[in-house]
């Protein structure tokens, strides 16, 4: 009875009321937002980070080989070379270098040369089908199959760089031969191929070119093989290969290598995943950046000058750079936590000044229940209740609408970076501290109202009204 | 049943009241009157337990009510002792239905809806029931206050000038009303007031001088 008076009271003067309520949804909102959006953050940033104690790459912005690398959120810094990266993978401090080459994105989804280690480290498995192991064999991360549809034995042609609306590679097609499980890390939104793929895809490019310069392009395309050969002096296969240079090099008219180029192409298509596959060994190449873990953690005060003395790579320390984001968003969040904190002191005063005002026309009221048999704590209690129920009404809008506001937000930061944010996660502790702080804000208004209306002397109020 | 016995009560220490003994049966009107600033409203609520008298005793169904402190005294007066004011106070925000079982509810911690709708009913008021006390008129709402004083049946009904805002017709209505009601309930009636129209009516008088 005494509950259901109070909450009619709320509504008796329902201006008053719903200003209050306002103002406390808002701030309740904004820091219900804050809460779960800086938990959710943390904990995708933290998760990719594991298992990465230091990023190679190209010269340039730490943190953009950071954000880029182990993020995929930016465009790389540039490429290095791969042979001379080699060396530095092989490094005893060494636990596990995984190399990534960025090259093209289907549909916006970025395809990352990479090996499977890539996949382990994320502890995601290959869901359905295996694991990459010849050229243009991709696993795809589990939210790009949903998302894309993609069933193992689809194949796809990528679009070169890393926005969707670029230069579509119309030569050689990835095959989709594995899904990877969810793991809500990165990799659910990535496309995984080995790296000669990444480097083959862009080397045929070049093919391309040739058919529109002959003269120019029969060279080079000789001198490739003529490395391919060097490199692999052991091989069975080169012979046929030379065979085919021979049947150019005896052949120098201008008007005869079209037809063989001709054959030669068929060819190429046809043993698309033999001979003129593009091997790890390949050498001269490019790839984007390395992910180090150290089996011995001195690495991370070591390298970053090492490497910076004796190459011309850069070695980025994923956590400092990231702890440096967090320190720049702190500012921003600090500031929209104060305005929030700001906003519900405001509540309490707009809370305490209905409260009070109203106390005076409230007066007989209350003497009225006194002489009907209430007790004095009882009319403590209506007044406390009455603030406390107005400050949970609030707050349950606050959480209902801070959520809302989370299901916005996620719909734009996951088309720009790839990264959701769940408004059905509770965090329990930081929440429930919330809401007794909103009950405690509450508390603290109407207590002035409340001892008031405690000490009221009733026979005074009785004979002045 | 209602007596008192030597009762003196000051605001001031320079300011005595010294309040004449009273009697009044179940079922029977006793009038106070006074000019005003005699000290008829503080009698009242020296008799409703609302002021601590100096010295004296008030019993009520052979209870001493002046020895009842804090909670105890509020109960008591919940159950025991009805109050009709000069000017009708209820809880704004709770209908005329509510209203009445708030006072129930209060003093006995259930609501008697039923107990309240027949008190409407019998003050001809039943149709308001679902009304906020506001939506009134005077006189309806001074009938919704005598029903609310006599919802936990109790011992003494006191009246604080219950017509002094009425016409002649309604004050006459009103008076009749409480008569017939504390003899219905068996109720000791006291009413204080200053208003001529009703002296006439009643012999049991005393005067507050």
């Amino acid at each position: 009875m005494i509950g259901k008076l109070a909450w009619k009271n709320i509504w008796f003067k329902p201006l008053n009321t719903i200003l209050s309520i306002l103002l406390l949804t808002a701030s309740v909102a904004i820091i219900t937002i804050l809460i779960l959006v800086e938990k959710q953050f943390e904990e995708k940033y933290q998760s990719n980070l594991d298992g990465v104690d230091l990023v190679l790459g190209a010269q340039g912005s730490p943190l953009q080989l950071v954000l880029s690398s182990v993020y995929q959120v930016d465009d790389p810094t540039g490429n290095i070379s791969f042979d001379s990266v080699k060396v530095w993978m092989k490094h005893p401090y060494v636990k596990k270098a995984i190399p990534l080459a960025f090259g093209d994105n289907y549909l916006g989804y970025k395809i990352v040369g990479t090996t499977p280690d890539y996949i382990e480290k994320y502890q995601a498995k290959v869901a359905d089908g295996s694991v990459f192991e010849h050229n243009f064999e991709v696993v795809v991360g589990a939210e790009v199959a949903q998302k894309l549809n993609l069933k193992l034995g689809d194949t796809f042609k990528g679009t070169h760089g890393s926005a969707a609306e670029g230069e579509v590679h119309e030569h050689g097609e990835y095959l989709v031969v594995g899904i990877a499980s969810k793991t809500g890390k990165v990799i659910d939104n990535l496309i995984l191929s080995n790296i000669p793929t990444v480097w083959q895809m862009h080397h045929e490019e070049g093919h391309e070119e040739v058919a529109e310069n002959p003269a120019h392009g029969e060279e080079g395309h000789i001198h490739h093989e003529e490395e391919v050969v060097a490199e692999n002096p052991a091989h069975g296969e080169p012979g046929h290969i030379h065979h085919e240079e021979e049947v150019v090099a005896e052949n120098p008219a201008h008007g005869e290598p079209g037809h063989i180029h001709h054959e030669h192409e068929e060819e190429g298509h046809v043993h698309d995943a033999h001979e003129t596959d593009m091997t790890i060994d390949e050498p001269n190449m490019e790839i984007t950046s390395v992910l180090i873990e150290f089996r011995n953690k001195m690495g991370v005060f070591m390298w970053p000058n090492l490497i910076a003395q004796n190459t011309k790579m850069q070695a980025a320390l994923p956590t400092y750079q990231m702890n440096r984001v967090f320190e720049m968003f702190g500012v921003g969040l600090g500031a929209l936590k104060y305005l929030a904190f700001g906003i519900m002191f405001i509540s309490g005063i707009s809370i305490f000044i209905a409260l009070f005002t109203t106390l005076k026309e409230r007066k007989a009221e209350f003497a009225l229940l006194r002489v009907n048999g209430a007790k004095r704590h009882q009319l403590l209690v209506v007044v406390l209740l009455e603030s406390m129920l107005l400050c949970t009404v609030g707050y349950l809008f606050g959480t209902i609408l801070g959520r809302v506001g989370i299901v916005w937000l996620s719909k734009a930061s996951e088309s720009d970076f790839k990264l959701g944010f769940n408004p059905m996660e509770i965090i329990w502790e930081k929440e429930g501290l919330l809401f007794g702080l909103t009950l405690l804000v509450g508390f603290i208004a109407a207590l002035i109202p409340a001892i008031k209306a405690y000490t009221l002397n009733i026979s005074k109020t009785l004979a002045n009204a | 049943m209602i007596s008192t016995k030597n009762i003196t009560f000051s605001y001031h220490k320079d300011q005595t009241f010294i309040l004449p003994d009273l009697f009044c049966q179940a079922g029977s009107t006793l009038l106070v009157t006074g000019n005003s600033g005699k000290g008829k409203t503080t009698y009242l609520h020296i008799l409703a337990g609302l002021l601590q008298p100096n010295s004296g005793e008030i019993v009520i169904d052979n209870k001493d009510i002046t020895h009842l402190k804090g909670s105890k005294a509020d109960t008591f007066r919940g159950k025991n002792i009805g109050v009709v004011f000069q000017k009708s106070h209820f809880i704004a925000s709770l209908s005329v239905l509510e209203n009445l079982e708030m006072a129930s509810w209060l003093a006995t911690g259930k609501k008697h809806a039923k107990r309240a709708k027949d008190l409407l009913q019998k003050l001809d008021i039943a149709d308001q029931a679902s009304k906020l006390p506001s939506q009134l008129s005077v006189g309806q709402q001074q009938r919704v206050s005598i029903a609310r004083a006599l919802m936990n049946e109790p011992k003494v009904l006191l009246a604080d000038e219950p017509t002094s805002s009425l016409d002649d017709k309604n004050a006459d209505n009103v008076i009749e009303l409480l008569e017939s009601l504390s003899k219905e309930y068996k109720t000791a009636l006291i009413i204080v007031t200053h208003d001529n129209r009703i002296k006439e009516k009643f012999t049991n008088q005393i005067t507050l001088v």
